[in-house]
């Protein structure tokens, strides 16, 4: 998704555009839909106005928005690698203090698809694709291998085509949506310290 | 998944047999034997301080301190994908989230040629119900919107509307987050602290 980089006047007439457009594309939708779709018209164009809204790229592949940006895996698994994950997974248990090192990973789910046949990754993180990738390579990489050596044909982390791999198994959002995109993991962990202080502080004097 | 209660002794035993068993099953895996060997001393000590762990998040999917998560696949309406994708293009993925206040995330992903949705979202709470019930009563015409580009929605205002989210709902199997302990209005309180101590700072400075 390219950057925008359009004069108000001329996004007020993209907005308009688009809305004209939705409303045609709305015409056959279901009555309710339609009645939907109008009562929430006047939002939708203050909404669109708003910058905050906006997706960028987030690199190679993905969208981002501010800080945060969105990866969502779905790869086949290799044969035998749904019953390893899930045995490694429930041993952990939500334990990934190694994510916790990397630094850049807001959330991240593992969720199994068609019986078993398939894994979905999906993560928010800090940042651009590249970088992500090469934090992990470099910080985590025997943690990486272990979890994703679970996909049909995943090269090793130390291959040079793991980033292929990632990206061609990588389907970028059409919609992605951060309640604090100007915070990365990082920052969140230093309002974290800078509340607690300023509750000291307060408690001194108080 | 039910909390943990097994005491200490316990908890070691069941670490080492399901070590065993994860050795089994890396076998025949050439590159995951290796890095799991490799792995096995940091995951030991990951276990042994048990930070975290994976609960339920009420009537499906999994939460991870005051952050739950929420995974749904969809078949589109004939339609669907064109009407959602020119939506999205306009507002973005805020339908009216803000209002709601207890979503840290969400992700729409179009699958297999337009003909299926993934929607993903990390949310605030330890009840799914109480989730849902939010989106229902302050932004139901959102919804409508959005979710009337798919299979079998009975619309938002319909009873029936929560089973038929779970019955879409593909619960996760290992969840995780790096700030389970703030939710979306704790991190907004931390922001506002945060820029009062700098103007303090500043003018005492």
């Amino acid at each position: 998704m390219a950057t925008q980089t359009l004069t108000t006047p001329k996004q007020k007439q993209t907005v308009e555009d688009k809305i004209q457009q939705l409303r045609q594309l709305y015409a056959d939708a279901p009555e309710f839909a339609k009645t939907a779709l109008e009562n929430t018209l006047k939002d939708l164009a203050s909404t669109a106005a708003q910058p905050r809204s906006r997706m960028e790229s987030a690199g190679r592949t993905g969208v981002r928005q501010g800080t945060v940006s969105e990866l969502t895996v779905i790869a086949p698994f290799a044969p035998g690698g749904a019953a390893r994950l899930r045995a490694l997974l429930q041993l952990r248990n939500g334990n990934f203090d190694d994510t916790d090192r990397v630094g850049t990973v807001h959330d991240m789910r593992f969720v199994f698809l068609d019986n078993d046949t398939k894994l979905l990754f999906a993560t928010a993180y800090d940042g651009d694709w590249d970088i992500y990738i090469e934090d992990f390579v470099a910080k985590i990489p025997n943690e990486m291998d272990v979890l994703f050596s679970c996909f049909e044909g995943w090269p090793g982390i130390h291959n040079a085509k793991v980033k292929d791999f990632i990206a061609n198994h990588q389907i970028p959002a059409e919609g992605w949506y951060v309640a604090h995109p100007d915070l990365t993991v990082r920052d969140v962990h230093r309002v974290k310290r800078v509340g607690k202080a300023a509750e000291e502080f307060l408690d001194k004097i108080g | 998944m039910a909390t943990q209660t097994l005491s200490r002794p316990q908890q070691d035993q069941t670490v080492d047999q399901k070590i065993q068993e994860l050795r089994q099953l890396y076998a025949d895996s050439p590159v995951g034997k290796t890095a799991l060997e490799n792995s096995i001393p940091a995951l030991r000590e990951k276990l042994a301080k048990g930070l975290r762990s994976n609960e339920s998040a009420g009537r499906v999917g999994l939460r991870q301190g005051k952050v739950s998560e929420l995974t749904l696949i969809f078949k589109f309406v004939p339609g669907g994908a064109k009407r959602l994708r020119a939506l999205l293009q306009v507002m973005g993925a805020n339908f009216g989230t803000e209002k709601v206040a207890t979503v840290h995330d969400q992700r729409f992903v179009f699958l297999d040629n337009d003909t299926k949705l993934l929607f993903a979202t990390a949310y605030d709470g330890d009840s799914w119900d109480t989730y849902l019930d939010e989106f229902a009563t302050k932004i139901p015409d959102e919804l409508d919107m959005l979710f009337s580009e798919l299979e079998e929605f009975p619309g938002f205002r319909d009873p029936s509307v929560k089973d038929w989210i779970a019955k879409y709902q593909i619960p996760a199997e290992n969840w995780y987050v790096a700030h389970p302990d703030l939710t979306v209005r704790d991190i907004r309180r931390l922001k506002r602290i945060g820029k009062a101590a700098e103007e303090f700072l500043d003018k005492i400075g």
